[in-house]
């Protein structure tokens, strides 16, 4: 069951990438630079929702092409250091796979659970399905009920597996994790007594900083076939996305 | 023999599945007279039916509280409650009190220093001095 606020918004965000690619690519390009706060994307549950149709108060804004995976980061936020910015979408290619990797990608996907280690504003956070994750910080443009989808992680995996990106983060067409926005919370009131020598007086500093709770709705690695039916191309083993590793 | 119980199967995870805002009663309480309450009555009037309207799953109560500051108060489906004192705030102030209460979870503030609370066993299982890896001398 949703609420009428939460299915609203669902309506008002974005856009989930398996649809249509040469269409979403550069649109979804557009809502990263404009709400670049967060390295995630919103997107819908399946199927009730997925009927009505999507995007309508967005306003689509025609954006350059992002230049490919060499890696340029768009500089949306100055003050916000290299390493933190948002990854624009490298959506201009298809995803290369590995023969390896399509042959060793059916034990990860059929060994459960998963395990995934996602990324926000480069920090990892390890994450299985129903776990409750407290960021650090309070997310901006957010309600409670609100469904958003990592698309940055390091390492996928399962108890035998591992599935690494290597240098780079896995390419966001492999993997589904959503997690909800449950509320938010607070810090109980911190007080720091400040002195200074040789004077009777205490400064008192107060702090009480705000987060964003989350649960991680679902961690699913996408088969080989589904890979092979979004237009996954096989390649030499030196190029592929990422790599299937047995655990040491 | 004794009476047992039934043993749970699962624990209850909310948002996994469905998803039920936790803030299931507000409590505005303001007094006609007194100055402290004037944002409060301008709250009430022209503010709580939009956030009413919007926000069907909360019962909203309003009641009188002559002499005494005007308070919200939030009850939760954990069955604790928070109350926030309002007194001499603007309406817009009190919008963001309503809806710190709507979306806060009841919870007692806490502390916390790891990000990621779990329920389930690890993925990789626990490590073994006997078990993989062994290395002969």
């Amino acid at each position: 069951m949703f609420s009428r606020t939460t299915l609203a918004r669902a309506l008002a965000l974005p856009i989930e990438h398996s649809s249509a690619r040469s269409a979403s690519t550069t649109f979804r390009a557009c809502l990263h630079q404009a709400t670049s706060t967060t390295t995630t994307t919103t997107s819908q549950p399946e199927a009730p929702l997925s009927a009505t149709p999507r995007a309508q108060s967005s306003i689509p804004i025609q954006q350059p092409r992002f230049l490919t995976s060499s890696n340029t980061v768009p500089l949306t936020r100055a003050d916000v250091p290299v390493t933190k910015q948002p990854v624009a979408p490298t959506f201009d290619a298809p995803l290369k796979v590995s023969q390896s990797l399509l042959d060793l990608l059916p034990n990860l996907t059929s060994q459960k659970p998963h395990f995934i280690t996602a990324h926000l504003h480069d920090r990892p956070y390890l994450l299985t399905a129903g776990d409750q994750l407290r960021l650090p910080f309070l997310m901006p443009k957010v309600k409670s009920g609100d469904i958003l989808r990592f698309n940055r992680a390091s390492v996928l995996g399962s108890r035998d597996f591992t599935l690494k990106g290597g240098a780079q983060y896995l390419d966001e067409r492999m993997f589904e994790c959503r997690v909800r926005v449950m509320g938010f919370e607070s810090e109980p009131l911190r007080i720091t007594e400040k002195t200074k020598r040789r004077r009777r007086h205490v400064q008192k500093v107060t702090s009480k900083h705000r987060y964003t709770i989350l649960r991680v709705m679902d961690v699913k690695v996408k088969t080989a076939e589904e890979l092979l039916e979004a237009g996954a191309v096989v390649v030499e083993s030196a190029d592929s996305d990422a790599n299937v590793e047995l655990k040491a | 023999m004794p009476v047992q119980g039934i043993r749970t199967v699962t624990a209850a995870r909310n948002g996994v599945g469905a998803f039920i805002l936790q803030c299931k009663r507000l409590d505005f309480h303001y007094c006609d007279w007194a100055g402290s309450s004037r944002g409060m009555v301008a709250y009430l009037k022209h503010h709580l039916p939009a956030f009413a309207k919007a926000n069907p799953q909360i019962e909203i109560r309003v009641s009188p509280r002559p002499h005494k500051h005007p308070v919200i108060k939030g009850h939760y489906i954990n069955g604790r409650e928070k109350a926030v004192c309002v007194r001499n705030l603007e309406p817009e102030q009190i919008v963001q009190k309503t809806n710190l209460l709507k979306q806060a979870s009841g919870e007692k503030l806490k502390r916390t220093k790891k990000p990621v609370t779990s329920l389930n066993e690890s993925v990789r299982g626990i490590w073994s001095p006997y078990h993989g890896g062994l290395k002969s001398v």
